[in-house]
């Protein structure tokens, strides 16, 4: 009585139920031992983690609003009071696949390998093929910069963290410190030197000693927060939508998604994905009015 | 007894080229070395002289032009094509192709074709690398990279890269597996210490998370693509560029009708006429100057509105034309 088409069907509800019980079972045996990758190891870097997620920290992200303003005026609605908020869904899904295939790998690397961070920089600047992108990104990158170093440093400097009751898991925490000491020194001195904000949120948050997922998810959360917020600001949504689409176990799924994607991706990889963002992130300048710097 | 060839072993391998553009004292530029396999194809016609030199000028007498062409018009499934270029002081080249290259469908999206040039220019030397755009045809897995190595400020880059959605005749849009396209220019300090000067890098895959289709996330665009200059020789076109990209009309912006000219110079209706057909071909575009480049990204509803946009701010500019000759535009007509 079975068609080959629902025959096939219960077949792959079979497969599906068998994964799901293999899923259920390595799940119950991994509780025993807590070690889920996102975990944070101590109070000490949550807190890290808590300060580097407050929408006080100084980094100015608020003025910019990575090419969706831009975006909108590329796609206005056709009766023009038609709700902005189907394109905006479409935009925040491709301005975080973006930023995970162009930026990511820089703060894996920025915090996997502290003395490699004057390579890093530069390399980031001559990917960042846009006027607006990089001003936007050296503008939060310097700032965060300014926050380490007026704010962070004297807790986080080697000397200052000589206790024994740190994890002692990065041997060259030392190191990291001092190779972001020494950023900022010759930031001064060179004009070679941009300060981006991907490798250094990466070398920061190593030095703050944030576990890399978390850093690297908290990355990718910052930006669709700022996002967001600048959507709420461009009229696009309310605040309580707003916090939604931030609560959505959708944009969980996404951020972790897309941390795993690029977990092992090379700087030498990274690149653009969605190429149409760099016209409307280029085309922002020719905008007739603007409220936001990007 | 043995017998000893009198001429030297072919280190040749499938798909490698070279081509080595030479200056023969006093001052001719030659190729000195041609070279290709199957199914790589050079074909270079008789270098000639630029309509335009100034006499004491640091221009060459002549200019060369070699053909970038594969066997059957297309690479088939697992091709991989080295080519290795190299310019001395006081040379010019224009790299061209003979209509799209096509990508061919693969029977299995792991199996990547592969197309590698590696251009070493030295100070002095120029290049305009202006092909036709690459056309992956559907199910294709298709990586590409071009890698310029430049001495100092001396050496002059004209390259563009685009590619388009497949035979749009057929429907396809954008239906590939993979498709990633590589630029870098990278310049060595006196130590020999090797600095990343630009990367330009695309990757069209199925990562990414967007939970949405390729074609979909081209946004209606057929064509993308870049166009990279650099040096003293194509200064004039790259300050064009930024010129005219400053001189596009604002997005979202209302005319009045008190801004309207009554008697347009020559180069303004020539503007006027670019932007009209820039709107009716769907085509958006935007220029940076960053780190000494000059990089222009452009999109278009079809492969013409593309081709339309870069041959018009090139003939309209005219120092091409003008020192490499109306060759190196062949592409573009």
């Amino acid at each position: 009585m079975t068609t080959p088409d629902s025959q096939q069907s219960l077949e792959d509800e079979i497969a599906d139920l068998e994964r799901r019980l293999q899923d259920a079972r390595s799940r119950l045996n991994a509780e025993d031992v807590p070690v889920a990758p996102s975990t944070l190891t101590s109070e000490a870097a949550l807190h890290a983690l808590l300060l580097l997620a407050d929408s006080a920290l100084p980094l100015g992200s608020f003025a910019f609003s990575s090419g969706l303003e831009s975006y909108l005026a590329h796609h206005k609605p056709s009766p023009p009071f038609a709700s902005q908020l189907p394109s905006f869904n479409v935009f925040l899904r491709l301005s975080l696949s973006t930023l995970a295939s162009t930026a990511l790998p820089y703060v894996l690397a920025g915090y996997r390998s502290p003395a490699d961070i004057e390579t890093l920089d530069n390399d980031f600047d001559a990917s960042t093929p846009c006027t607006v992108a990089r001003r936007a990104s050296i503008a939060q990158g310097r700032a965060l910069l300014t926050v380490w170093e007026r704010s962070y440093q004297t807790q986080y400097s080697p000397t200052a963290t000589d206790n024994a009751s740190r994890d002692d898991s990065f041997p060259q925490e030392s190191g990291a410190a001092e190779a972001l000491t020494s950023f900022s020194t010759a930031l001064r001195k060179s004009d070679l030197i941009n300060a981006h904000l991907a490798p250094l949120w990466g070398l920061v948050t190593r030095v703050l000693d944030v576990p890399l997922r978390a850093a690297a998810y908290l990355f990718l959360f910052s930006h669709a927060r700022t996002v967001v917020s600048a959507a709420v600001r461009a009229s696009v949504m309310g605040p309580y939508q707003a916090q939604a689409v931030l609560a959505s176990t959708e944009l969980q799924d996404r951020i972790r998604g897309l941390v795993e994607e690029g977990w092992e991706r090379e700087v030498e990889d990274a690149g653009q994905s969605v190429p149409v963002m760099d016209l409307w992130v280029g085309r922002h300048e020719k905008l007739y009015s603007r409220i936001f710097n990007s | 007894m043995s017998f000893t060839s009198p001429f030297a072993a072919s280190t040749a391998k499938a798909g490698y080229g070279t081509i080595e553009l030479a200056v023969l004292p006093p001052d001719t530029p030659v190729l000195r070395n041609v070279s290709y396999q199957y199914p790589l194809k050079l074909v270079a016609p008789d270098p000639l002289p630029p309509p335009e030199r100034k006499p004491n000028s640091n221009a060459p007498r002549l200019v060369h032009t070699v053909f970038l062409l594969t066997y059957g018009g297309g690479i088939v499934a697992g091709d991989a094509i080295n080519l290795s270029v190299s310019l001395e002081d006081r040379t010019r080249l224009v790299l061209l192709t003979q209509g799209s290259t096509k990508i061919f469908k693969t029977p299995d999206p792991i199996l990547i074709s592969r197309q590698h040039m590696e251009v070493k220019l030295a100070a002095g030397a120029a290049l305009v690398y202006l092909p036709d755009p690459v056309q992956p045809f559907a199910q294709t897995a298709f990586s590409q990279s071009q890698i310029y190595h430049v001495d100092g400020e001396q050496s002059s880059l004209c390259a563009c890269d685009w590619v388009t959605s497949g035979r749009s005749a057929r429907g396809e849009n954008w239906d590939i597996h993979e498709y990633k396209s590589r630029n870098e220019v990278w310049t060595s300090d006196q130590a020999g210490k090797k600095r990343l000067l630009l990367r330009d890098n695309l990757i069209l895959d199925k990562h990414g998370r967007t939970g949405m289709q390729l074609s979909e996330r081209m946004d209606g665009y057929s064509v993308f693509g870049t166009l990279i200059l650099r040096g003293p020789v194509f200064a004039s076109l790259a300050q064009y560029f930024m010129d005219e990209f400053e001189a596009l009309p604002r997005i979202g912006g209302r005319d009045w009708g008190d801004s309207a000219q009554l008697e347009l110079s020559p180069k303004e209706q020539r503007r006027v006429q670019r932007q009209a057909r820039e709107k009716t071909d769907g085509l958006d575009w935007s220029a940076a100057n960053v780190r000494g480049f000059v990089l222009v990204k452009f999109a278009s509803r079809e492969v013409e509105g593309s081709r339309n946009f870069l041959r018009d701010m090139i003939t309209d500019e005219g120092s091409v034309a003008a020192s490499f000759g109306e060759r190196a535009l062949l592409c573009l007509k």
